[in-house]
């Protein structure tokens, strides 16, 4: 039976496969081949994280394949039934290729036609696009089928977030909140003395874990934690054994995931005894972060904050030390690192910088502020949800880099 | 009792007695499910299939012959030799699978769930005297 809960988080998957079905209809194609983690999370709406595949009719259901291994937990959690889980294995007929050309073939009954299907590029190893041996073999299996690149058509409808997604991510935006208390605890009164980033990512996951979150989700090293001279090298640090030391930065970048939303808020300190100049880059930050927070709403974009932002950090002298940059995508378990589904974009795989943000679009407030010569830097993520007038932070952490003793 | 043909009227008709007083719904844990074993290059050079059917764990139909076999869940397709050594032991089911000398149509994590089922009949199967 449904409970509150369930409702509140509940999203309505037969209507993003309308959304898509509609769009292979207007493109004239006859299925569609997902295999991607991000096209995986918004249908299966369950956590698939071996390589799989997603094959949608034009109409009627999808039915997903994966390494049969986890196909019974992959039955259990999501909402398609035991015919549209499918598994593939090493063995005749039921490897990759031949499981879904059959499938296509048999079940189907479609013999030839054109199959949208999902390559091209992305920063993040894990995307899932098709590789070429696959594609080659596809083709030589379905001789009949032209191939389309066609993942925009999941981008598109996943662009603008619904009711129960946005909820997810609220609830995962409140559980790294859970994770930063706990890391926040744990180091000051002097906790942080032989403490090491690697540790301190175990207590925040902990806490998190304790509050809800299933995983810390893997792109770039589970929770990333850095101190001192790291704080400074850019936007991935995996924590180190390194020991926090007096007088250092600390940047705890915390990722917990709900329901397949990933929560990732970052959020800075300074050890005691903070220098002025410390102190100096520390408030440049905050008021950078802040005035982006103040800017996001529908019909902005993603070149007009930027630009803005330059103008603001040039104004107060730190200019040198903010990376060009003011978010990435974020979606349900995968990633929508552009932002934007168009493919008429500038550079083909990267954010339009003219994209005008629309009511319940997503992205990650993401600044990450850098002075090397200094050994000190920062960083802000924040998944938000755009509003008509402004933006929602999912993560109500205070925006804030304190000086702990 | 004298061995009988492979796959012919005889074998056929013991097999589907014996199937049917030997797998109970229990112990078949009420499947409902079907499969075609599909034969290539048999003795007489014939395409010939088995089609075996259960309903609630009883089996519902039982049928060899040639050509079209009817519509199953799952069909399996493989060199007559092969059916062959299966049913006499000397060679596994899954090691057939995987070095690709059977094919597997159908949903694979399905089947994976029926194989114990599928080897309880086969064991059945392996009980009657033949000649292959």
């Amino acid at each position: 039976m449904a409970n509150e809960s369930d409702h509140k988080y509940a999203v309505d998957v037969n209507k993003r496969i309308e959304v898509i079905q509609a769009e292979m209809k207007a493109r004239d194609l006859d299925l569609y081949l997902g295999s991607r983690i991000r096209t995986m999370s918004f249908i299966v709406d369950a956590f698939v994280p071996w390589r799989s595949y997603l094959v949608i009719p034009a109409d009627g259901l999808p039915t997903v394949f994966t390494f049969v291994i986890d196909a019974t937990r992959l039955l259990s959690e999501t909402w398609m039934d035991e015919d549209h889980v499918r598994g593939y294995f090493g063995a005749g007929g039921a490897e990759q290729i031949d499981a879904i050309q059959y499938f296509i073939d048999d079940e189907l009954g479609i013999k030839k036609g054109r199959i949208g299907y999902e390559t091209g590029m992305s920063t993040y190893t894990a995307e899932g696009y098709l590789t070429h041996y696959e594609y080659v073999r596809f083709a030589e299996a379905l001789p009949d089928f032209e191939f389309v690149n066609s993942h925009d058509i999941v981008d598109g409808a996943s662009l603008i977030k619904d009711e129960g997604t946005m909820n997810r991510f609220r609830e995962a935006g409140r559980i790294v909140d859970e994770g930063q208390k706990a890391a926040r605890a744990a180091v000051e009164g002097g906790g942080w003395k032989g403490m090491t980033e690697t540790e301190l990512g175990g207590i925040a996951a902990l806490a998190m874990r304790r509050a809800g979150s299933v995983s810390e989700w893997n792109f770039a090293g589970l929770n990333e934690i850095s101190s001192g001279w790291r704080t400074g090298l850019g936007a991935c640090t995996p924590p180190t054994t390194k020991e926090f030391a007096a007088g250092e930065a600390l940047m705890f970048d915390l990722h917990g995931m709900f329901k397949l939303a990933l929560g990732d808020h970052s959020h800075n300190y300074l050890l005691a005894p903070a220098t002025e100049r410390q102190r100096w880059h520390a408030d440049n930050f905050v008021a950078c972060v802040q005035f982006i927070a103040d800017n996001y709403k529908v019909g902005a974009s993603p070149g007009g904050l930027i630009t803005a932002l330059g103008d603001f950090a040039e104004d107060r002298g730190c200019s040198d030390f903010i990376l060009p940059g003011v978010e990435h995508g974020i979606g349900l378990f995968g990633d929508e690192w552009r932002v934007g589904a168009s493919m008429d974009v500038p550079i083909p795989y990267w954010t339009d910088p003219e994209h005008g943000y629309q009511e319940n679009e997503m992205v990650i407030l993401a600044m990450q502020y850098a002075a090397e010569e200094d050994d000190i830097g920062f960083r802000y993520e924040n998944p938000i949800i755009i509003k008509k007038d402004g933006c929602e932070l999912t993560s109500k952490y205070p925006l804030a880099i304190e000086e702990i003793e | 009792m004298a061995n009988m043909v492979y796959l012919g009227p005889e074998w056929s008709e013991e097999a589907k007695k014996r199937l049917e007083k030997e797998l109970t719904p229990e112990n078949m844990h009420h499947v409902t499910s079907s499969m075609s074993n599909i034969y290539q290059n048999t003795p007489d050079g014939k395409e010939k299939y088995l089609f075996i059917a259960f309903d609630d764990g009883k089996v519902s139909q039982f049928e060899v012959g040639e050509g079209e076999p009817p519509k199953a869940e799952f069909k399996i397709i493989a060199e007559y030799e092969t059916f062959a050594k299966i049913s006499r032991g000397e060679l596994g089911a899954v090691r057939a699978l995987t070095s690709r000398k059977l094919t597997l149509r159908g949903n694979m994590a399905k089947a994976m769930r029926l194989a114990p089922r599928v080897d309880r009949m086969n064991k059945v199967l392996a009980t009657i005297p033949t000649d292959y």
